[in-house]
């Protein structure tokens, strides 16, 4: 069964979120028997989750069953979710029981969940293929990263290995679910036997806090921003016992935020575990061992257990000496299968075979540490979140009568646009179409875009007027 | 300016009100861009103006406008 679910102790708890809900794995492979007979046969299936019992028991109900899961954020924009349901057809859409229409006809209604019919014919689905994810869960881009069932097997083994996971574990897991990293740590953690603590509430509310020390959290995972707000609230002065870990993904941290809670971690006895990954990996596919996180501070370390990391030159030969930097490739079992664009993709095979051109841009030390120096594609991390800077174009271009070109860092995009008007509604917009504050965008006016001679945008000018 | 003053100022600026906006409406996750991003622009920009640092309990309490006046409060900065 999905990650020996039914080879734990069925009486042990599982999940138990921040709304007051719990289940046993025992629970957990019945509610896979229900589920069986409502939805008999492999199809796919939308959950619109969140942080709780209902959106992951929906998940674990499709995974046991070869069900196919796209996990989606419930707060996704309407029109963007109605988007995805006419691209790829699902049968089934998994969702808050408060989200149901009047008219729709609901098969099972568990944990606050309802599960209904779309009446909608899917798509032949590839027989490997176990579960779809977003590759930019906020700009609602319909490209779809495609797993297979051996990838999330070998996620859940390497990633308990190398955390050393067992039934003790505690995790909080407030990184969305329908993310990448958050469905890694439910997954590898529920492979182990733990008890995973679920809550979607804002690490800045004082519930965020109790609900952690109630349920004796022992581990938890952020972003780099999320290490930025754990800093701001002084993290390192509060009395939480039964904390033993930190781990930190999703982007590069920033040198000095490693350092400082490397030094807090080694200080009082916690270990701090810096990992890096892509969903296009499935999570993970580095990380830098506890016991190396301050002399080796900044890196990103080396390959997971059952991996290789090495590093090619602009023509693709390897690279072998250290502080050269070049592409970043990851060989392993957890590279997934590709993407989908369209519905008629999911019958697509292994398009990748094992290897991934990760687009991060790194160098290696005398000692084999990997360290990133910069990217090849362009997307941004704001807030944490993979942003697409092409997508931002499209979206504001579609929406507005004007070029656009976007660019920036991970504190802020750079929006130049050639109308003179609108600066505002713009700004308001595509913070409103990507869930992400609007400071996090800047517009700028510009009379024509740099363009090169065959028209293509010139983004290296407008980086360069970004830095004056 | 007066404290008030530089108060309001700080609102102003982090959540594009106007001047003299309805302090009572203004709360935490129901004004615009008052979400975790804007929590902490506003907590980093209320110490760098009044010069204090505040208590991780007081940077999760402070929710609204009028709760921020009170906390203030307790690091003596009266409006």
């Amino acid at each position: 069964m999905f990650l020996e679910l039914d080879r734990k102790n069925k009486h042990n708890v599982a999940m138990i979120d921040s709304n007051g809900n719990q289940v046993s794995y025992g629970e957990i492979v019945d509610f896979g028997l229900s589920f069986q007979s409502v939805i008999p046969k492999r199809t796919l299936m939308f959950v619109l989750s969140s942080n709780c019992v209902g959106a992951a028991m929906g998940y674990f109900g499709a995974m046991i069953n070869r069900i196919v899961p796209l996990m989606l954020g419930v707060s996704m924009d309407r029109e963007l979710l109605e988007n995805l349901i006419g691209i790829y057809r699902p049968e089934y859409i998994w969702k808050p029981a408060d989200m149901a229409e009047a008219e729709e006809k609901i098969l099972l209604r568990e944990y606050g969940y309802v599960l209904v019919a779309t009446g909608l014919t899917g798509y032949p689905l590839y027989e490997e293929l176990s579960l779809l994810l977003t590759t930019s869960g906020s700009t609602g881009s319909p490209k779809l990263v495609r797993h297979s069932y051996g990838n999330l097997e070998a996620q859940a083994r390497n990633i308990s290995a190398f955390f050393e996971l067992d039934d003790t574990e505690r995790p909080l897991l407030d990184l969305p679910i329908n993310y990448t990293y958050g469905l890694s740590i439910l997954n590898s953690h529920l492979y182990s036997g733990a008890a995973v603590l679920l809550t979607s509430m804002n690490v800045l509310s004082p519930k965020y806090w109790d609900f952690l020390k109630e349920q004796k959290a022992t581990s938890f995972t952020n972003v780099p921003y999320g290490y930025e707000i754990l800093k701001k609230l002084r993290v390192f002065r509060m009395n939480i016992p039964s904390l033993k870990t930190f781990s930190q993904g999703g982007g590069k941290l920033s040198e000095e935020l490693h350092k400082e809670f490397a030094e807090y971690a080694r200080r009082t006895g916690r270990k701090f575990i810096v990992t890096y990954g892509q969903t296009e990996g499935s999570a993970r596919m580095a990380y830098l061992p506890a016991e190396y996180a301050l002399e080796k501070c900044g890196s990103i370390g080396k390959a997971i257990p059952n991996g290789r990391l090495y590093l090619v030159d602009e023509e693709g030969k390897e690279i072998s000496e250290p502080d050269v930097v070049g592409e970043m490739v990851y060989q392993g079992p957890n590279v997934t299968l590709g993407y989908a664009q369209t519905g008629e993709d999911l019958i697509l095979g292994d398009e990748r075979h094992g290897t991934l051109y990760t687009g991060d841009m790194v160098k290696t030390d005398a000692e084999g540490f990997f360290y990133i120096v910069g990217r090849k594609k362009r997307f941004l991390k704001l807030c944490g979140y993979r942003v697409g800077l092409d997508e931002c174009e499209n979206i504001i271009k579609t929406a507005f009568d004007t070029e656009c070109a976007c660019v920036g860092n991970d504190e802020c995009m750079d929006i130049y646009v050639t109308s003179e008007q609108e600066h505002d509604e713009i700004r308001r917009y595509i913070s409103n179409k990507t869930n992400i504050n609007s400071n996090a965008f800047r517009i700028h006016y510009i009379e024509q875009l740099p363009r090169n001679e065959a028209g293509k945008i010139l983004y290296s000018v407008l980086d360069n007027r970004n830095k004056e | 300016m007066s404290n008030l003053e530089k108060y309001d100022q700080i609102f102003c600026d982090q959540f594009s009100l106007e001047n003299g906006f309805d302090g009572e409406k203004v709360k935490m996750n129901d004004t615009e861009d008052w979400d975790s991003v804007g929590h902490l622009n506003l907590i980093s920009a209320l110490e760098d103006v009044f010069e204090i640092m505040f208590e991780t309990e007081d940077i999760l309490a402070l929710d609204s406008y009028g709760r921020g006046i009170e906390i203030l409060g307790k690091y003596g900065i009266e409006m």
